[in-house]
This record gives C-alpha cells, sequence and structure tokens, in this order.
C-alpha cells in the first residue's frame, strides 16, 4: 500500500519545526495517506491569535470589498482551474481523506466552488445587507442617519464534518466581512481550509497573517477555553452534544453562533408521478441520496410520496431502488468502517424485523449493503435513517399529512426538496415554514443551495457583524459645529 | 414435547467425546429444519435471505439471526407461554424494549452450562469450592440467565458455605470482606463470580479501605459482562491487575467468560495473564468472523462481527449474529469490544441524537 503525506494547517509566524504535530492515518482505494495536525501549545495559539488580531485590524479591515471580493473569486478559479495544483491536490487527497468515491468529490467541489465565484459573492453581499458598501463604510440609511457594519477582529471557527469543503463556507463568509478567521478543522477532514488559506496567501500576500488554521482534538476544553477567550465571536458546527460542550468554553460576553446537526427530506406530489416524470423525480431523489453519501444536513433521510398518481409509491420506490442501484456502479458508496457497517446493519435488520412482525404495516426492505430502500405503505414519523444511502420512501394520501408528524422536530428542520405544481409548492411551502424547515428546493438539488440561500434560515453574513448606527441626531448636532457653520 | 427426540439426541450430542464434524453438521441441520418448520418469522426471515431446507446444506448456510430480533420477533417453536423459562436481555431504560429468549425446558440449557463450567472453571473437576456471587439470585432476578447461570453454579460446585455477597441494597462489603478473610485463614481455596462491574464496585472499596487479601492456591475469580457504561470504566488491563492484586491471585486465575441471553452455551478464556485472551466454548458451539453487512465470513486474522452457531439454542435459532467485534485466532476468537458507529461524521442528523432528543 503506497503511503501519501500532507501537512494540515496555516500558521502564520510558527515554523512547522517549533510545533509539535501529530498524526492523522486515513486509509481508502488501497492507499494510506498520513495527515500532519498541528498541537500549539498556550503560548503559541494566544501569539497566533494576537498575531491575527493585528493583522486583521491593520490590513483586512483597510480593504475594499471590492479587493476582498477580487481576491476571493481569484483563488476560486484557481480551484475551478483541474490543472491547478492546488485543485490537483483536492482531487486527490479528498477522496482518501472522506472514502468518497473520487468523481463524486470531483463534481461535488465544482458546483460547490461556482457559488463563491465574484458574481455569486456579490449576490450574497446583497442578500444579506442589501447596500453592501455597508461594509466599506458609513452607507446612508433610509431611515436617516448612517450604519457601517463591522465584522470581528478575530472570530474563531470550529468546523465539523466530512464533507468536502464545507468550512470554505464559513471560511469565505468571514473574509468578506472582513473579519480575522481562526479555523479549527474536524479530524475527519484537515485538509481543505488550510489550502484554501495558502491559496488567498498566493493571491494576496499580505492577507498572510490575516488567517490561521489550526486543529485539536474535539472537546479538548484547555484549548477551547484559550482560543474562545481570544475570540469576538465563535462559530462551531456539529451535534448537538458537542456544541453544548463547546457553548460552556465560550465566554458569556463572547457571541456564540452554533451549526447543529439537520434533518431534511423530500415530497412528491401525484403530479410528479406519470410514467416519464416520475422516472426524472426518481433519478432527482437518488442523487440527493447519493450525494456525500448522505452526510449533509441537506441531505435526504426520507422521501414522502402521495397516492393518487399514475404511479403509485410503491412504484416510485423501486424506481428510487433502480436509481440507487445505477448510481452505486457509478459512483459507489465510500468504504464504510466495521462499526459504520454495523450501524448499517443494525437499522436494516430493524426495518426487517418491522417487515417480519407487520407491526408497521406493510413494508418492503429493498437493496444490497451499498443501498438501501424501505418502503411503507402507512404513515410513518420523520425520522434519520442510517445514512451512507439508506432512505425511506413514506406513501401518504396527500402531502399535506406530512406537516403534522413535524411537531417537536422544528430545531433539526432543514431542506425539504419538493416536487410539485406551483399552487401546491406555495401552499406546502408555508405550512412547512411555519413548522421550522428554512430551505426549500427542487429534487436533485438538495445538496447544492444556491448562492444566497440563507443557511439554517440565517443571515450568514449579517450574523457576523456588528452594525454600528451614526444617528441623523449626531449629523445634525455636527453640523451645529462645522466651521463653515453660519 | 414435539421435538423430544431431538433433545435426546443433543443431550447425547452434549455428552459426546470429541464428535466428527459431520455429527456437528447433521444436528445443526435438524435443528435448522426443526426450527424453520415450527418458527414462522424464522421462516420468513430465511426465506427473504433465500436460504430455505433445500439451500442449506450445512451450518455455515443457516442465516445468522441478529440479536436486534430477539426484540422484535417472538423466536420459538413453541408458544412463548409455554415455555418453563424466559430469559430477557438487561435494557438499560425502562422503556427499551427487551430481547427474549424462550425455553421449552431448562434441562438443554443446563446440561450445556454445567458440562462446560466444570471442564473450565472447576478445572475439570468434581471437587466443589466453596463460592462467593457478586450478582443478585434468581429468586430477584428471575428472567436474567447469568442469574440462573450463578445459581447453577452454586447448587451444583459450590462447598458449603457459598454464598450470594449481593442483595437489594447491593453489594455486601461486609460480609464480602468476611468471606475474603475466612478464605485467606482457612487455606480452603476460594471462588469468587459475579458481573465484571460489581467487581469494580468491590475493588473501589476495597481501595477507599486500603485493604488486600491473599487468597489460597487454588482460589479464582469469574468475571462476566464487562462494565462499558457501568459504575466506572476501567481498562480491562487495569481491572486485572487490580483484582490480582486485591485478592493476591495470578492474572491467570482471573477468567472470563462470555456469554448472551441470546444463547445457551458459554466461552472462557483460560486466564487473563495476557490481553486480550482467547476466547473457545465447548464442541457444541462454532463461531464464525463476517462481515457485518453482507454476513460474508471474513478471512482468518480479519476483524469483523462474530456470528454462532450453538447447538444448545434447540427453541430459538441455532445461529446468531452479535453485535460483538472479533477476530479468529488459533484455538478460538478475540473479543475486541461492541461495534459501535462513529455515528455520523458529517452535518447530517444520526440516529443516536435524534432519539436523545426526542426523549428530552
Amino acid at each position: 500500500m503506497s503511503t501519501l503525506r500532507e501537512t494540515a494547517g496555516y500558521l502564520p509566524g510558527l515554523q512547522a519545526a517549533e510545533v509539535a504535530w501529530q498524526t492523522l492515518a486515513f486509509e481508502a482505494q488501497g492507499r494510506r495517506l498520513e495527515v500532519a495536525v498541528p498541537c500549539l501549545t498556550e503560548a503559541q495559539a494566544i501569539a497566533l491569535l494576537a498575531r491575527v488580531r493585528a493583522a486583521s485590524r491593520a490590513y483586512l479591515k483597510s480593504l475594499t470589498l471590492a479587493q476582498i471580493v477580487s481576491t476571493l473569486d481569484k483563488a476560486i478559479a484557481r480551484l475551478l482551474d483541474p490543472a491547478d495544483p492546488w485543485r490537483q491536490k483536492a482531487d486527490t487527497l479528498l477522496p482518501l481523506v472522506t472514502g468518497y468515491d473520487a468523481e463524486m468529490v470531483r463534481l461535488g467541489l465544482t458546483g460547490y466552488l461556482k457559488t463563491f465565484r465574484g458574481p455569486q459573492l456579490q449576490r450574497f453581499l446583497v442578500e444579506d445587507f442589501g447596500n453592501p458598501l455597508l461594509l466599506d463604510g458609513f452607507a446612508p440609511r433610509a431611515k436617516g442617519g448612517f450604519s457601517k457594519a463591522f465584522g470581528a477582529d478575530v472570530a474563531v471557527h470550529v468546523w465539523a464534518g466530512n464533507v468536502p469543503g464545507l468550512c470554505l463556507w464559513s471560511l469565505i463568509s468571514g473574509l468578506l466581512v472582513k473579519s480575522g478567521t481562526v479555523g479549527k478543522v474536524a479530524s475527519a477532514e484537515p485538509l481543505m481550509a488550510g489550502w484554501m488559506a495558502q491559496l488567498l496567501v498566493e493571491v494576496d500576500p499580505q492577507l498572510a497573517d490575516c488567517l490561521a488554521v489550526v486543529w485539536w482534538k474535539g472537546g479538548d476544553t484547555a484549548q477551547e477555553k484559550v482560543f474562545f477567550g481570544h475570540a469576538d465571536l465563535v462559530l462551531a458546527y456539529g451535534g448537538n452534544t458537542a456544541l453544548a460542550q463547546v457553548r460552556q468554553q465560550v465566554p458569556v460576553s463572547t457571541r456564540f453562533l452554533p451549526y447543529g446537526h439537520k434533518l431534511s427530506f423530500g415530497l412528491v406530489a401525484n403530479t410528479a408521478l406519470d410514467v416519464r416524470k416520475a422516472t426524472r423525480a426518481a433519478q432527482q431523489a437518488a442523487h440527493d441520496v447519493m450525494r456525500y453519501d448522505q452526510q449533509g444536513c441537506y441531505s435526504p433521510h426520507v422521501f414522502y410520496v402521495a397516492r393518487g398518481g399514475k404511479i403509485s409509491p410503491d412504484e416510485f420506490s423501486r424506481y428510487l431502488a433502480h436509481e440507487l442501484s445505477a448510481l452505486e456502479k457509478k459512483y459507489p458508496r465510500r468504504a464504510l468502517s466495521l462499526a459504520d457497517a454495523a450501524d448499517l446493519a443494525g437499522w436494516r435488520q430493524t426495518q426487517e424485523w418491522q417487515g417480519l412482525s407487520g407491526d408497521s404495516g406493510a413494508m418492503d426492505v429493498a437493496g444490497d449493503g451499498a443501498w438501501t430502500v424501505v418502503y411503507n405503505n402507512t404513515l410513518q414519523p420523520l425520522a434519520p435513517g442510517a445514512l451512507n444511502r439508506t432512505v425511506r420512501v413514506v406513501a401518504v394520501d396527500q402531502l399535506a399529512d406530512v406537516i403534522p408528524l413535524l411537531e417537536g422536530h422544528r430545531a433539526f428542520l432543514q431542506t425539504v426538496g419538493v416536487a410539485a405544481a406551483p399552487r401546491e409548492l406555495f401552499e406546502l411551502a408555508e405550512q412547512l415554514g411555519r413548522a421550522g424547515v428554512t430551505r426549500i428546493c427542487a429534487l436533485g438539488q438538495m445538496t447544492s443551495p444556491e448562492a444566497g440561500w440563507h443557511h439554517d434560515g440565517r443571515f450568514s453574513l449579517l450574523d457576523l457583524v456588528q452594525m454600528v448606527d451614526i444617528e441623523s441626531s449626531a449629523e445634525a448636532a455636527a453640523d451645529t459645529l462645522a466651521p463653515y457653520v453660519d | 414435547m414435539a421435538s423430544s427426540p431431538l433433545i435426546a439426541e443433543l443431550h447425547a450430542f452434549l455428552a459426546a467425546d470429541r464428535p466428527t464434524d459431520e455429527a456437528f453438521n447433521q444436528l445443526a441441520l435438524s435443528l435448522f429444519a426443526h426450527q424453520y418448520q415450527h418458527n414462522l418469522p424464522f421462516q420468513r426471515f430465511c426465506q427473504q435471505r433465500g436460504r430455505t431446507l433445500r439451500t442449506v446444506t450445512s451450518w455455515r448456510d443457516i442465516p445468522a439471526v441478529p440479536i436486534s430480533a430477539f426484540k422484535a420477533l417472538t423466536l420459538s417453536c413453541i408458544p412463548a407461554a409455554d415455555a418453563e423459562r424466559t430469559f430477557m436481555t438487561s435494557g438499560t431504560t425502562q422503556k427499551e424494549v427487551k430481547g427474549k429468549h424462550h425455553h421449552p425446558t431448562l434441562a438443554v440449557y443446563d446440561d450445556s452450562m454445567l458440562r462446560n463450567f466444570r471442564q473450565r472453571f472447576m478445572q475439570g473437576s468434581d471437587r466443589k469450592i466453596r463460592m462467593g456471587i457478586l450478582f443478585p439470585d434468581e429468586a430477584l432476578l428471575p428472567n436474567s440467565s447469568l442469574a440462573h447461570y450463578l445459581a447453577l453454579a452454586l447448587r451444583t460446585f459450590g462447598a458449603p458455605g457459598s454464598h450470594y455477597l449481593l442483595n437489594e441494597a447491593g453489594l455486601d462489603h461486609t460480609r464480602l470482606h468476611a468471606e475474603l478473610a475466612h478464605a485467606q485463614q482457612s487455606g480452603e481455596p476460594y471462588a469468587l463470580l459475579g458481573a465484571s462491574y460489581s467487581f469494580v464496585h468491590m475493588l473501589d472499596e476495597l481501595q477507599r479501605l486500603g485493604k488486600s487479601f491473599v487468597l489460597p492456591p487454588g482460589s479464582r475469580v469469574l468475571d462476566t459482562g464487562g462494565f462499558k457504561g457501568q459504575s466506572r470504566e476501567l481498562s480491562m488491563d487495569a481491572f486485572y491487575t487490580q483484582l490480582a492484586g486485591a485478592l493476591g491471585l495470578g492474572r491467570e486465575h482471573c477468567i472470563n467468560m462470555y456469554g448472551m441471553t441470546e444463547l445457551s452455551t458459554q466461552f472462557y478464556d483460560a486466564g487473563n495473564a495476557t490481553l486480550p485472551s482467547v476466547k473457545s466454548g465447548p464442541h457444541w458451539i462454532r463461531t464464525c468472523v463476517v462481515e457485518p453487512l453482507s454476513g460474508e465470513e471474513l478471512p482468518r486474522g480479519e476483524q469483523g462481527v462474530l456470528a454462532h452457531c450453538d447447538l444448545a439454542n434447540f427453541n430459538s435459532v441455532t445461529t446468531i449474529l452479535t453485535e460483538d467485534v472479533g477476530v479468529a485466532v488459533e484455538g478460538g476468537f478475540l473479543l475486541l469490544g461492541r461495534a459501535q458507529g462513529s455515528a455520523a461524521k458529517g452535518c447530517s442528523l444520526a440516529v443516536e441524537e435524534f432519539l436523545q432528543a426526542a426523549a428530552a
């Protein structure tokens, strides 16, 4: 087995030899990758945070938004170029780290990166600020007076997840609001953020001290205290247990933005269920399931399918099974660890017992180890599956029957992929929104949120800034003190 | 009972001296046919996997039933209400569904337990030993297979003066210490048997009091069940070192039993001088290491999930798929812990977290 080596992180002001390193090993597709991750001492961490703070104040805050967007656009263009060394590194190593099919990673990454090109970033900015000039200087407000949006001097980001590049969104958002960024990479995908930081510094060398990418073992409270204690803002991604633990280490006066794990699902109306449309819908649904083996917050766990179309929900589940089986050949599911395989087997078996005992009405379990479609003929509560391409299809009389099932799960709801006619789409959207769903999209697009989306219903950029108002009274009072006052 | 000739055959097989592979195979197939015919959920399970009486031609072809099935289905060839005894798995919460193992008669379970226990813990001898049991008795836990197992051990092999040292109030430390002191003075070998976590409580108390004992030669310990999620968690190595130190025994005299409610036969090691110790069972149980999703047997040396074919499981299913990770080695297998998923590494909600939130 060939072994590749890579170093994670980006540590301005620190020489590699001064830092202690730990090795994380990954194995996939018959190759081994050893990633060295940095373990900083408290003094090193404090110095690093101070360095980022100083550079953030001195340089980042002096840049115009146009300059930052241009830098990001250049960096993203490099990553979109298949011949660029950084992109080649990503295409080679991310499949090894995450275990995902290489082609799936390549396609997913390109689609994702496209949402961060210059025009798309402009859209993000307008979406949140209306007038993005608020980030460059005091801009006039309709109500009177002026306002400016200030990004934190230092924001610490705690990234999670093995969806490749997930951290980029948070990293880029921080830069757009001119915030110094110290990001902690997840052990499950420690590489992408460090590469992005180095690439940005290649594009604009003066950014060198404005960013840092670090690592510590999740739950290391001593490290967390140091980093969070020196941050103006802490963003964290992860499960509720991990988030609760992180929150405890954040000083009370520091703003904390938690992004928890989410549960997404799909709705298929009977209008989408004639032979041709149902095939298409099943293809799109299968794509959403296949992408990143359902590890994303936007990945569907259940499809509720309405009765009354030419194609029955049962038939739709077979279509979906067929598509997943085809996708398995094109983009094979990653190899599972023994523990993950045992979990998945356990979940499948539980479904099979329910089928055998007849407790849950008529049902069927299809698929081999690589994918599973469970079909239920009776209404089933919304619940996560075992991930790794396990999906449930539930027959419903009408899609509105799903709404009561969402009760109590508000905190977990995110994306709903909908295939329905316009009138039904908007009727459902109203009810889904009331229940806590924050994103409604087409089937096939569940894993590709559009540029400018409101992540978990929030303002991705606006939440990161502090607004400073010059009220009209100050302006009026200043006028009385002007040297040219009459 | 419909299957009494089968039971007679089974007793004879248990008593046999080194029966052939073919004899094992034949009996396994007879039991499979019996269970396939008399247990409808099992029959449907087999059919779902494309296994029928015709396609199963070796004990290895018998589909391994995941232990979760003991919770969801009634796996019994007789009506559950007719069972002499039903053992249940110990759930950690009130709401948890318990796995049930129905025994039309305990004669087979007892025969299997006693033959094996005599061989592995009593060192093949019929000489009784004074015992202390660190587990509740059968009256307190009528559905616990371990309570029955220990009661059987005490009744059959316990010398006069053998006692239960755990009651409703918990471990009776005073009496336990008195027993250990008595053994130390009398020079008569002593055996302590019980759940691993009870031994942890014992060790904590002895440590608190700064007490230790030197048990006479021939003394030994039997622990079972491990201690994950119980009292404090301890590494296996630290556990056996402390246990041996507190009782003045060699670690080779600390024997671990691996058993499950879903089986009628237990596995033992030959002491825990080195870890992980090799576990093995008697000639009427066989173990395969399989890939959990496909159920395919893995090549020797590869880690997988353990599947056991226990001929003493005549009424439920002979072959079960556990959630224990192990690896096959010369003379048996190594038990490497429970297969527990690392949950989701991404940001998709995992079942575990969802359930926690639902319970909150």
